[in-house]
């Protein structure tokens, strides 16, 4: 399937391509925010006052590739948490009004599903609709459904596909309580040589036209695969068979993009054990523009169509031809996106 | 009009506000006469629950049947006749 | 295409804790709505729930008290429907751990579903529980992989309350598209404060047993449940027994409002044609509909509008809804078992509670149980808040 369109509200100011043109934004912060775009330009204030920051990103990602791209054949939805904020609102309105008289636009808002399903309302787009929900690997699962879709039409048929994660008190709460994060003011320049342990939580919307036509396309996505809690020889092995199915070899891959997030704890799954399967390869980093969240690996997708696009400014890597996309989460989710540059096929 | 009435018209117009989080509306943005339904406000069925719910934490007042609902929640002068007749707090 | 066989079931709701006892249950027309005797709420003895009877402990010592401390309700009856399920089918460990066998699950409430515990660790209030890594939607998932040791394709979809039928679908078209051979798919829910108060605040829960496709039906009963099914392609399944088959799936969005169908069905009737579309079908060769059927004003009157536009005549219908309850992602799951129940016995099952039809319809549900009914080809509908419709088509092995 190939990439036909593109766009992201991140920490990064994506939303209007200064981060692309070579304007990294330094943040210090025990967490990383997005720089969003000023919604009631694309949306209607009577809908935008409802709408919580993860289904509010989605739409400002999702709507404007929705307009730029009609008709579309349908949207897939990967998240993990969803509208978390809507949820522990609503949840706190349980126990602090002890299930008392509850107002239902959190609850409607905080369904993971919401986001699409309003995306379908305001195109009026009646088209095959999903949202996955698999933790960390909601986006790979996103595009293999997508994948699927796409493969089971003769005709040319395009779908918005994305990714939206937000930070919330709360599940930047319970993820501290978790151990997953530093709990410091960590500038997003020094994240990657961070020594200490947990990473830097960010948030963001990425989305994209995936299409079966490869006319005009920026890149192509040829396949996506995921495994859970592998050992180290099975994730091996994986790779192996993964580049074998789509008839490359290691030494076909020249970029490796790696979810690298400062947490020394869990960097030998990339350093150790994927790394040095591609010896000849350049490896590409993102998590220092963003920080680290559950559906990230959209924004990795991002960051690659980009410089195959050669969008990104002031850098010293080169253009990437076969891209293997790797990330995982508390090392127990694994996904892989192989790209391929569309201009040099 | 009584400076209470009006005091409580202001003070109902800033919790429709809040509750219904609309954006760049201000208190007087909003005509005393203006249905709050199907008018410029643009708010839906969820909206009725949200009121049903402001009336009841913000004045005491509990309305059970969505349909005696609709005859209160006309307009902002309806609204606050029935908080002036109801209230409990 | 290769066809798509059905060769294992679990599941676990209100009126059974195995697939056999709640076909039992079917037959006898009796349902397991009451107030609720282990979940605890404000609304306990108010309204009325499908509530599986049996406490935490009574499910982690029925899943062989499992070496893990942070298992939800979520998690222990989503554990005991798939046991079910992949014992019958006779997935042994190789099976289960091969590349080649995926696992699709699907929750609404997911790990949240211990309201206490998620609000002292969000609001940062005490040290941490011990569910504080299992509040994601797809713990339960995570926690199967872990315990079954799948290497495969996993995911965990929410589409609300049409989320396992999309499990399905979705495993459908993965064993198809040559992906996998064999897809363990369902979804599991429990009752929960979080749902049971956000339904409340939408004003559709009802105070009494819901009566789905009754005139005066007044609201749905929540109810929990895990329901799994096992799919392999024709090809694999060797000499095991088939149940049946998925052999059409359809989903469409109404793209008309978060949280009601729009009156003219369109996102239904989208998902039922496209299923029919699927499976080569016509509308007239549909023996039997499993409705979505949930119990409020707007989608019983919705779905028998998109009936009596699909249809010539309407074949018999019923909501097992209003046996269960609606156990929201696990619906599609649990009535695709009861769907595959009706092919596989070649019985129909009465739907509960109608005292008197809807006034609008010439058609009104399945009334008794019926045996020796030819059934070859049946629909079961789920649909969503979001919009979200999807349609799947069962078809027997005679």
């Amino acid at each position: 399937m190939f990439v036909k369109d593109l766009y992201a509200i991140s920490p990064q100011s994506t939303f209007n391509l200064t981060f692309e043109a070579g304007e990294v934004l330094e943040i210090v912060a025990d967490r990383y925010l997005s720089h969003e775009p000023n919604y009631l330009e694309f949306i209607p204030a009577g809908q935008l006052r409802r709408m919580g920051k993860a289904v509010r990103m989605g739409i400002g990602a999702g709507l404007p590739l929705i307009q730029r791209n009609e008709p579309l054949d349908g949207i897939i939805i990967g998240s993990a948490n969803g509208g978390l904020e809507d949820c522990i609102k609503f949840l706190n309105q349980i126990v602090d009004y002890e299930e008392g008289v509850l107002t239902p636009t959190n609850f409607v808002q905080s369904t993971p599903n919401a986001l699409a399903g309003q995306l379908a309302i305001l195109s009026t787009n009646s088209g095959y609709n999903c949202t996955h929900t698999n933790g960390s690997l909601a986006f790979e699962n996103a595009l293999i459904d997508t994948q699927l879709q796409l493969s089971q039409s003769a005709d040319s048929t395009a779908f918005l596909v994305g990714a939206v994660e937000e930070i919330s008190e709360y599940n930047y709460n319970i993820d501290t309580h978790a151990g997953r994060y530093k709990g410091e003011a960590t500038s997003n320049s020094s994240l990657l040589s961070s020594k200490t342990d947990g990473t830097i939580c960010g948030e963001g919307a990425t989305t994209f036209v995936l299409t079966n036509n490869s006319t005009d396309a920026y890149a192509e996505i040829v396949d996506v695969t995921q495994i859970t809690c592998p050992t180290k020889e099975e994730l091996t092995e994986m790779i192996h068979v993964f580049l074998q199915e789509n008839n490359l070899n290691t030494e076909d891959i020249d970029t490796i993009v790696l979810g690298n997030n400062g947490d020394g704890r869990l960097d030998f799954w990339y350093n150790d054990v994927v790394t040095p399967l591609f010896p000849t390869a350049q490896t590409l980093h993102y998590k220092q523009f963003v920080g680290n969240y559950r559906t990230v690996s959209a924004f990795g997708l991002y960051f690659t169509v980009q410089h195959m696009r050669r969008l990104i400014a002031n850098t010293s890597q080169k253009r990437p031809k076969n891209a293997l996309i790797y990330n995982h989460f508390d090392g127990v989710r694994h996904g892989f996106i192989l790209v391929k540059n569309s201009a040099e096929s | 009009m009584s400076d209470t009435r009006g005091a409580l018209e202001l003070e109902f117009k800033n919790h429709l506000i809040k509750y219904l989080n609309l954006l760049e509306v201000k208190p007087e943005d909003i005509n005393n006469e203006e249905p709050l339904f199907g008018g410029d406000l643009g708010l839906d069925s969820i909206d009725s629950v949200e009121l049903i719910v402001l009336l009841d934490r913000e004045y005491g007042i509990k309305i059970k049947n969505p349909t005696d609902g609709r005859q209160i929640l006309v307009n902002v002068n309806t609204i606050v006749d029935y908080i002036e007749a109801n209230r409990t707090k | 295409m290769e066809k798509v066989c059905i060769t294992g079931i679990g599941a676990i709701s209100a009126i059974g804790f195995s697939v056999n006892e709640q076909i039992d249950a079917l037959r006898a027309g009796r349902n397991g709505l009451g107030h609720a005797k282990h979940f605890q709420s404000v609304y306990a003895q108010q309204l009325h729930f499908g509530e599986i009877d049996l406490s935490d402990e009574a499910l982690r010592e029925r899943v062989g008290n499992l070496e893990a401390p942070d298992l939800t309700r979520t998690s222990l009856i989503a554990i005991h429907a798939f046991q079910e399920a992949v014992n019958q089918a006779q997935l042994d460990q190789e099976t289960l751990s091969s590349r080649r066998t995926g696992f699709i699950s699907s929750s609404t409430v997911g790990g949240m579903c211990y309201t206490d515990h998620l609000y002292n660790d969000a609001n940062n209030k005490e040290t941490a529980s011990q569910f504080v890594k299992s509040y994601e939607g797809s713990d339960h998932t995570l926690q199967i992989v872990r315990l079954f040791n799948i290497k495969g394709f996993t995911d965990t979809i929410n589409t609300a309350c049409s989320s396992s039928a999309n499990a399905i679908l979705l495993g459908c078209q993965l064993i198809n598209a040559g992906k996998l051979d064999r897809v363990i798919v369902g979804g599991a829910d429990c009752l929960a404060k979080y749902t049971v108060n956000g339904f409340n605040s939408l004003r559709i829960l009802s105070e009494n047993q819901c009566a789905p496709f009754d005139a005066n039906r007044d609201g749905l009963n929540l109810g929990e449940a895990g329901a799994y099914l096992v799919l392999e392609k024709a090809s694999i399944v060797g000499d095991k027994p088939i149940l049946g088959y998925v052999s059409g799936w359809g989903n469409a969005n109404d793209a008309f409002h978060p949280s009601a169908t729009s009156d003219e069905a369109r996102g239904p009737l989208l998902a039922m044609n496209a299923a029919l579309n699927v499976a080569g079908l016509q509308a007239n060769e549909i023996d039997y509909i499993n409705a979505h059927g949930t119990g409020t004003q707007n989608n019983d009157q919705t779905e028998s509008f998109a009936f009596q536009q699909l249809f010539d005549k309407v074949p018999p219908y019923n909501s097992t809804k209003s046996y269960t309850g609606h156990t929201l992602a696990a619906a599609g799951a649990l009535e695709a078992i009861f769907t595959l129940s009706s092919l596989m016995h070649q019985e129909l099952y009465p739907s509960l509670q109608v005292k008197e039809t809807i006034s609008d319809f010439e058609f009104q549900p399945i009334k008794s149980f019926q045996k020796g009914v030819a059934l070859k080809h049946a629909q079961s509908n789920s649909f969503g808040f979001g919009g979200n419709c999807t349609s799947l088509i069962l078809s027997a092995c005679l």
